[in-house]
């Protein structure tokens, strides 16, 4: 937490003498949870399932329904190997993802398509940058798999930026909202 | 005055067949987008076999007639779900497309047994068709990757339309049989039968 404190304290000092400190503030204090990450890929995935292909162009719009606070979901395709659709991303749309790293030389999509190749989806942790800040911020998303026809590797994915929760912990938690009756509240 | 030499309308149909199920495969084992297949799907395999499949009816073929007929239109309807997807126009899902896929390969069957009495590059053509869609149909019921063992599968059945077309064509330019389809896998019935109609006849 403390260095990510410090990062942005410093991105908004760098930031602040380019005026562009009340974006980064508002950015720090409305992040998105891992439950409305949880929800959002949920629901985007049911939204590909009804609307097809042509649900997709949607998800290129980076003032729309699937943008929200500090995070937003994008759509890749594991077998085709591109970048379907990414809202902030314009560059990235329709290029290969596989060789994608962060800077730890982590193979971000490869991860992301095994973890979203499960049932209930999965999380991964890597370095990505958080919209409004600037470098890296440690980035935890959940991918979940989008059945729609004529495609067979499509997936979705949101994350949160977060420096202390770990994929451990968030799978726990998609498995109680995917099954809350085994996870009794007392 | 000589009679004009009519063309078969099958060089027509296989090539479309052909052609437009081996772009599929190459987009189905992920080689290649899904631009081309729409258009090919409805000039090609759509409009142009289904117009060869209308001639076959003036040859007598009513096998051709039928077969070509109906898989221009497989073609046409393919295309359309495509566009209709990306349209949001009726938009199907992979079990819609699965059902879909169900019906064909129902409908295919059928023709299968017949493809076994005509010869046996068609009987290995339909073969290939059927074992295609078959897999094709578990792809969208619960095994998605075996699109791409589909893919391969139906590139061989696309090969092997192309291969007939070319025993038409080269027997014509040629003037003799350069690749030759082989024997049917169902055989004539043989003596047994014809005795019996001939002992029906007398009887």
């Amino acid at each position: 937490m403390r260095a990510r404190t410090l990062m942005v304290a410093a991105a908004a000092a760098l930031a602040g003498a380019a005026g562009f400190l009340p974006g980064i503030a508002a950015a720090a204090e409305d992040a998105a949870s891992p439950e409305e990450v949880v929800a959002k890929v949920g629901a985007a995935s049911r939204f590909l399932n009804e609307k097809g292909a042509s649900g997709i162009a949607e998800f290129n719009n980076a003032s729309g329904r699937w943008v929200w606070k500090d995070s937003y979901v994008f759509i890749y395709d594991c077998r085709l190997d591109r970048m379907v659709a990414h809202p902030l991303r314009p560059d990235l749309v329709g290029r290969p993802i596989m060789q994608i790293t962060d800077n730890n030389g982590r193979l971000i999509f490869k991860d992301l398509c095994k973890a979203g190749g499960d049932k209930r989806g999965g999380w991964v942790e890597y370095l990505w940058t958080r919209p409004g800040a600037g470098g890296v911020s440690r980035k935890i998303s959940y991918a979940l798999g989008a059945d729609i026809a004529f495609s067979t590797g499509l997936q979705v994915a949101a994350g949160v930026y977060d420096d202390t929760a770990s994929a451990a912990a968030l799978a726990k938690l998609t498995d109680k909202m995917a099954d809350p009756a085994k996870y009794p509240a007392h | 005055m000589a009679e004009q030499k009519v063309g078969n309308p099958a060089v027509v149909g296989l090539a479309g067949f052909g052609l437009t199920t081996m772009v599929l495969q190459f987009h189905n084992v992920g080689w290649m987008g899904i631009g081309p297949v729409v258009w090919l799907g409805l000039i090609f395999g759509g409009f142009a076999q289904m117009v060869a499949g209308l001639q076959e009816m003036k040859t007598g073929n009513n096998f051709g007639y039928c077969a070509f007929t109906a898989y221009g239109c497989f073609w046409i309807a393919l295309a359309l779900l495509l566009i209709g997807n990306h349209y949001n126009l009726y938009v199907s899902s992979k079990s819609d497309i699965g059902w879909f896929l169900i019906a064909w390969t129902l409908f295919t069957a059928i023709l299968w047994v017949g493809a076994l009495r005509i010869s046996g590059a068609l009987a290995l053509t339909f073969t290939l068709l059927l074992g295609g869609f078959v897999l094709l149909d578990l792809a969208h019921f619960g095994f998605p990757e075996l699109t791409v063992v589909a893919g391969y599968e139906l590139m061989l059945c696309a090969a092997m339309a192309w291969y007939i077309m070319a025993h038409l064509i080269f027997a014509d330019v040629f003037g003799r049989d350069v690749l030759p389809v082989g024997k049917p896998w169902l055989r004539a019935p043989a003596a047994p039968v014809a005795t019996l109609k001939v002992a029906g006849a007398t009887a």
